[in-house]
């Protein structure tokens, strides 16, 4: 990381060490539902909650990407995260569900009014692209079909270098047991490629019921074929560089990056004592 | 002199309506981990849940279990546990789950952490409390912990009439 994490984020602490995160809940128009939904993620101790609009577009007719609602219009009071005395922190994500190379289309305007960015790719081509060069936060792993393709070394190994990351989702293991094989068969068929590394867990719960603790989908990592720590590293650090890749992802494609300032403070910092030479410059000429 | 090992899960019952914690039972709560255990890991998990798992423990006010199981495949039985969507209490099917507070190899070592979990759970009831009187109550709650350290019955009593206010 070319910044340290406090310029852009005040929170969390660097001290702490295990913050958990869900990135995945799911929007609901239902605002008592959603409430009672934060409320949950806060008893169970998750700091930062994402919440999701899913964007699926068709060939058929053009749809509007969808507009985040403000969270304050959303959840009255945010409740206190349980064992801190902060409120939990809740960010907006965007998923683009994508079946044609012509439904991510890159520097959307849309898509900047949202803290995250996710895609979720169809065919192994877009798989792919995704890796390799889409500017995306999260590739999202089908967990609701068995997958058409196998996940390849070079496009993983690309995602991994570029800094995005896989998400499994567990909630719909919960609803019902052949999806539970689906989830368990595609997540086990990723590990054997990415070896657990760049792996996020989260819920994409629609009902407060279908959250999970954090220490159950710590151990829940391993039927999906992830060693302790890094299951333990899913639901934590890795969501953290979720974030801090969110962040850098905003600023390099918008006007000024927090790393670019740096350098200029620091370009500044060398030309203000050295006015002399710049003027100095046309005698040489 | 050695002894047979097992690991004690502290879980709590998290359901959508607090008044249907009233309805738990020891045998209704495991015969739902049984079942989950059978469903995710068939045969083999059955059996292993069969031999030394029990309910050692349930407060029904706070929604509060302790589980035993053998040390040898508690990871695999409690990877089953998050399957559990409802519980049969008393003919009526609750949905619920089940989160996992802590992992003690002793009653002891989870009795300790569920005094300073309940005392946290006063805490956390404390600026929600509607009259000043509920707010005396649960701060001679708070209080009757950090004197009775140790001394469970006193704190369960305690944590019952924290959990009646918070109705």
């Amino acid at each position: 990381m070319p910044f340290s994490s406090s310029h852009v984020f005040p929170w969390p602490p660097s001290s702490s060490m295990a913050v958990f995160m869900d990135l995945n809940i799911r929007v609901d128009p239902d605002k008592s539902k959603l409430q009672r939904l934060i409320d949950t993620a806060a008893h169970l101790g998750f700091s930062t909650v994402a919440l999701n609009y899913v964007f699926e577009p068709s060939t058929k007719k053009k749809q509007e990407i969808p507009v985040p609602t403000p969270i304050s219009e959303l959840i009255g009071e945010l409740p206190v995260v349980q064992g801190r005395s902060r409120p939990i922190r809740v960010l907006n994500r965007l998923t683009v569900v994508t079946s044609d190379a012509s439904h991510f289309r890159p520097n959307a305007a849309e898509y900047r009014r949202f803290d995250l960015l996710a895609v979720e790719p169809t065919t192994e081509k877009l798989f792919h692209a995704a890796c390799m060069s889409y500017d995306v936060d999260i590739v999202c792993i089908s967990v609701t079909e068995k997958l058409p393709f196998f996940f390849k070394r070079a496009p993983i190994n690309g995602a991994v270098d570029r800094g995005v990351l896989f998400e499994l989702s567990y909630a719909a293991a919960i609803r019902d047991s052949t999806r539970r094989r689906y989830t368990i068969a595609n997540a086990v068929c990723l590990m054997e490629t990415c070896k657990g590394k760049n792996v996020i867990l989260s819920s994409a719960a629609e009902k407060a019921l279908e959250l999970r603790g954090p220490y159950d989908i710590i151990n829940l990592g391993s039927l999906f074929g992830l060693s302790d720590e890094n299951s333990k590293a899913a639901v934590s650090s890795s969501c953290r560089s979720v974030l801090l890749h969110a962040e850098t992802r905003k600023t390099a494609s918008g006007i000024i990056s927090t790393s670019r300032t740096d350098q200029q403070e620091a370009l500044q910092d060398q030309t203000d004592p050295g006015d002399e030479p710049s003027a100095k410059r046309p005698k040489h000429s | 002199m050695v002894r047979v090992k097992s690991r004690y899960l502290l879980c709590e019952v998290n359901v959508s309506d607090r008044s249907h914690l009233l309805l738990l039972d020891d045998r209704s709560v495991g015969a739902a981990v049984k079942d989950a255990v059978a469903r995710t890991h068939g045969d083999y998990g059955a059996a292993l849940c069969s031999v030394r798992f029990c309910v050692k423990y349930l407060n029904a006010h706070t929604g509060i279990v302790f589980l035993r199981f053998p040390k040898r495949c508690y990871k695999l039985l409690w990877s089953a546990l998050p399957f559990i969507t409802s519980v049969e209490m008393r003919g009526q099917k609750i949905p619920c789950f089940l989160n996992c507070l802590h992992v003690g190899g002793t009653i002891r070592t989870c009795q300790k952490f569920l005094i300073r979990y309940n005392t946290q759970q006063l805490h956390r009831m404390l600026p929600k409390c509607k009259n000043e009187e509920e707010k005396q109550q649960v701060r001679r709650s708070i209080l009757n912990c950090s004197q009775a350290w140790g001394n469970k019955e006193e704190l369960e009593g305690e944590g019952e009439s924290g959990e009646d206010e918070e109705e």
